[in-house]
């Protein structure tokens, strides 16, 4: 038996990029928690009708037994705006969703497969199953389920006051961010943790359900304009020629425009402004910066001999684009993104600051406007920290990533 | 090097001009029509002549500002009878099943089209297939739409050929004025005024009969942007649709508050940040270190405008203090002050306006030099001048500083258009009447001018900006050539 020319190692763990970049990111203390953080600010905007909301989850006033508080999580007429749908879906579909993904992983742990198969047929299905989850989101908005407004606080307290038997359960907090009626310009107190703003409105309740607004606005709103700037930056950096300097051109004058005073003219100018208006024109102006990362990586990437061999494979050009070269590029993207979740909360709330946001939605940018005409520090302090802690996650978040995607930087 | 500026500023040509349509389309594209509160015409409870007024001075005011005219390209010489009965019979709603917004687009349309409906108006108007309404419609409508434009009838100091011109036109118009009947006027007052309308149209025929090259003009020329471009070329950015003053001149007047503002914050964001960045960086990784790291990161990631009404509430409404004043960038009356009394009024003035428009700012320039003396103060050259025995000082400010901070020194140009653009929310914080304020003013009041008068200098600036940007890294790094 011939001896074998290396000595008996154990062969170096299957690491993907992922997995690297994974481990350094976790070794920053720091941004480990702030993702955490992050998690944390999630979970508190999809719960928030559980602490927050004027439907019981329990009601009978001897006329029978209902369950208000769960009807309304899909009530058009109770929560207008689709963000509030989309976490209340999140928020009802919770519990299922998380068994059905624990006992699916289980399954395909229990089949045997190496490590990256395994990883491609969970990334498959968690497509499909974000599949699933966007239809029927887009079925349920399309699909509008609307009951009449009952004000079932008002309505216990008074049948309690007469003595009449009444079973009522309510969240720990009996109204929503509409309700007004409190005493204007109230400082914190125990029935009003933040207080109460000058229009009369519960500003914990408010800032709970902004939050809600805030991470939606600035996930959108990045993703619109990297899904621009991919497409764009990729064909630029990709074909080179003409196209490149047509893109670049379009990038230059795109980029020449001063970004925040045209997101304000266009959302000023708009008629009715919604938050998903705010969200487009975010996306709409700001995706030069992608544009150019992607470019600069495809232009790196293109000739290298990966690229080569897809070629000669003859795969066609789009899957060379998308599948082979923009993962390799996707590093510094998802930085960016990152990064511009951050800028466009700061941006939103900037503009709901001014007066320019969506008024139905309880922006922290318009409660931190009452503030500044009111004078009232609650009402300064409380947004300004709200905006503060999110921004602040966002940006330690995106510094590990950029520091664990670093080579240089590794440990 | 020489020529490569001249090539980039001739290329900026181009840029600028399509920066100027993008931002062009993007506002007159924009729900909103400037004015609007004129329109009301429709309004219930007037009687009609004031509406119809009142529809009248909004006409002519759109006329004056060129809202009338379509935007990119002009097709209204091909407008006939087809398209203009269309429009009439929309806005009469004989059928009752128009809806209200057609209507009014109806009759905003017909407005628009000036004197390019006139033959379709004239072909409703003989057509004696037409209703009775449609054709007494048409008939008030000639009145307006035959008119001509009186473009020197406010101007000053006219010479005698353009006195007599506008005499002409006033005569012209009054004369139409009266053509109008109703659907029940009397057959031989209709039969009059048809008479009068088609002896007009005949002599005037020749005004409607379009050449080739009358409609290649009318199409690129008679629109909004080529008008808007005319005169821009001349630096002609418009008056302003509220006061009717030019907005050039507003703008220059707003100039002084947001230069001063800005010029401070830039000088006192790199006169901090540099030696802060130079000083942590070579203290790696110690206590005070990581101290002014993470508070460079917390003012960064601040929001200004929080910032702004914090120190506003905190320093000026005396709750609990009043040091500096609430608003504004000087005091009320500045007449009696000796020229020190005054720097020192405004200085007192725009501190906080200062210090909320630069930390942001200043926290991130400071994480540049940072990384950027981190950067090299490991390289080769570096130990070398240690290994000569050169004092640290001389190696750290003279060899390391010098290469790490050519990022910083370049992002200056980047500062150009927020220097003059101001910033927005500070400016509307602190009641500076500086450029951020009189642009967030101007959209508020709908002043499309004005609006783009901001936009198109502070896009020149940027351009310009980048362009200054590119050369100074040539000209610091000498690496970098542009053969």
């Amino acid at each position: 038996m011939s001896q074998p020319l290396l000595p008996d190692v154990a062969p170096p763990e299957d690491q993907t990029f992922g997995d690297i970049v994974w481990i350094q990111f976790k070794k920053n203390r720091v941004a480990y928690v702030s993702l955490w953080g992050l998690a944390g600010l999630f979970l508190l905007a999809t719960i928030a009708p559980l602490l927050a909301s004027g439907r019981p989850f329990v009601w009978d006033i001897g006329e029978g037994r209902s369950y208000p508080w769960f009807s309304s999580l899909l009530d058009r007429n109770y929560f207008e705006n689709p963000v509030d749908i989309f976490f209340n879906l999140i928020l009802i579909l919770a519990v299922p969703l998380a068994v059905l993904i624990t006992v699916r992983l289980k399954q395909i742990r229990g089949l045997g497969l190496d490590k990256r198969p395994r990883r491609a047929k969970i990334a498959r299905e968690a497509r499909m199953l974000v599949g699933v989850l966007t239809v029927a989101f887009i079925g349920i908005l399309f699909t509008p389920h609307s009951e009449p407004y009952t004000q079932y606080a008002d309505i216990a307290e008074e049948r309690m006051e007469n003595g009449d038997p009444t079973t009522a359960v309510f969240p720990p907090v009996r109204y929503m961010f509409r309700k007004t009626g409190f005493k204007s310009l109230e400082s914190p107190s125990w029935s009003h943790w933040l207080g109460v703003d000058e229009s009369t409105r519960d500003v914990a309740v408010r800032l709970l359900y902004g939050t809600r607004i805030s991470l939606t606005i600035g996930v959108i709103a990045v993703a619109i304009y990297v899904t621009i700037g991919i497409i764009l930056g990729a064909l630029a950096g990709f074909f080179a020629g003409k196209t490149d300097i047509i893109i670049q051109r379009l990038i230059e004058i795109v980029m020449s425009i001063p970004s925040l005073i045209i997101i304000l003219v266009l959302v000023a100018f708009l008629e009715k402004t919604s938050i998903f208006h705010i969200m487009l024109v975010i996306g709409l102006v700001r995706w030069t910066g992608v544009a150019r990362l992607v470019r600069g990586e495809f232009y790196r990437l293109r000739g290298q001999d990966f690229v080569t061999s897809a070629v000669a494979l003859g795969y066609p050009t789009w899957k060379i684009i998308f599948h082979h070269i923009l993962p390799n590029a996707m590093g510094p993207v998802l930085v960016a993104a990152t990064f511009g979740v951050a800028g466009a909360i700061l941006l939103e709330s900037t503009l709901s600051f001014l007066g320019l946001g969506d008024l139905s939605a309880p922006s922290w940018g318009q409660t931190l406007s009452e503030g500044y005409s009111s004078g009232a520090w609650h009402l300064i302090l409380a947004p300004g920290f709200a905006i503060f802690i999110t921004v602040s996650l966002l940006n330690l978040v995106g510094e590990g990533l950029r520091d664990a995607l670093d080579p240089k930087m590794r440990k | 090097m020489l020529n490569y500026v001249i090539k980039r500023v001739l290329l900026m040509v181009p840029t600028f001009a399509a920066i100027s349509l993008v931002i062009f389309v993007v506002l007159n594209f924009a729900p909103g029509t400037p004015g609007a509160q004129m329109a009301t015409g429709e309004g219930g409870g007037q009687d009609a002549s004031t509406a119809g007024e009142q529809r009248e001075s909004y006409r002519i005011f759109k006329e004056q500002f060129n809202l009338d005219k379509p935007v990119l390209y002009n097709t209204r010489y091909n407008l006939g009878k087809d398209e203009i009965r269309a429009e009439l019979s929309a806005i009469l709603n004989e059928s009752g099943d128009v809806p209200a917004g057609r209507r009014i687009e109806a009759q905003e349309n017909i407005e628009n089209w000036g004197r390019y409906a006139v033959p379709g108006l004239i072909a409703v108007l003989t057509d004696l297939d037409a209703t009775a309404n449609l054709r007494a419609l048409a008939s008030q409508r000639l009145t307006f739409n035959g008119q001509r434009q009186n473009k020197n009838v406010y101007k000053k100091n006219l010479s005698d050929d353009e006195r007599s011109e506008v005499k002409a036109i006033s005569k012209a118009n009054s004369e139409i004025r009266g053509w109008s009947f109703q659907a029940d006027s009397p057959p031989e007052d209709i039969d009059a005024i048809m008479a009068e309308w088609s002896q007009w149209y005949d002599t005037n025929a020749g005004d409607w009969a379009y050449s080739a090259s009358d409609k290649a003009q009318i199409f690129l020329f008679d629109t909004r942007f080529a008008k808007y471009w005319n005169n821009l070329a001349r630096l002609n950015f418009g008056v302003s649709h509220v006061d009717k003053r030019p907005v050039l001149q507003k703008v220059i007047s707003k100039l002084k508050y947001s230069i001063t503002l800005s010029f401070s914050s830039v000088l006192l964001i790199y006169a901090i940040s540099l030696p802060l960045g130079i000083w942590s960086s070579i203290r790696q990784n110690t206590l005070a270190d990581r101290v002014v790291t993470t508070v460079l990161f917390m003012m960064y990631s601040l929001p200004s405008f929080f910032v702004a009404v914090f120190m506003l509430n905190l320093l000026t409404r005396g709750t609990p203090l009043q040091i500096f004043p609430t608003s504004g960038f000087e005091s009320l009356d500045t007449s009696q002050m000796t020229l020190l009394e005054y720097l020192k009024d405004v200085g007192w003035h725009i501190i906080l306006p200062i210090f909320c428009g630069s930390y942001a700012a200043l926290a991130a320039l400071s994480r540049y030099a940072r990384s950027g003396l981190l950067d090299v103060i490991r390289s080769d050259y570096v130990r070398t001048a240690r290994a000569k025995g050169l004092p640290e000082s001389v190696v750290i400010l003279k060899h390391a500083a010098r290469n790490g901070m050519i990022p910083i020194l370049t992002l200056l140009a980047s500062l150009l258009p927020t220097l003059i653009g101001g910033s927005v929310v500070i400016e509307v914080v602190f009641g500076i009447p500086g450029m951020g304020s009189f642009l967030f003013e101007s959209i508020n009041l709908r002043d499309y001018n004005a609006v783009m008068a901001v936009l198109l200098i502070s896009s020149a600036l940027t351009l310009i900006g980048m362009l200054i940007s590119d050369l100074s890294y040539a000209l610091v790094d000498p690496r970098i050539t542009f053969e």
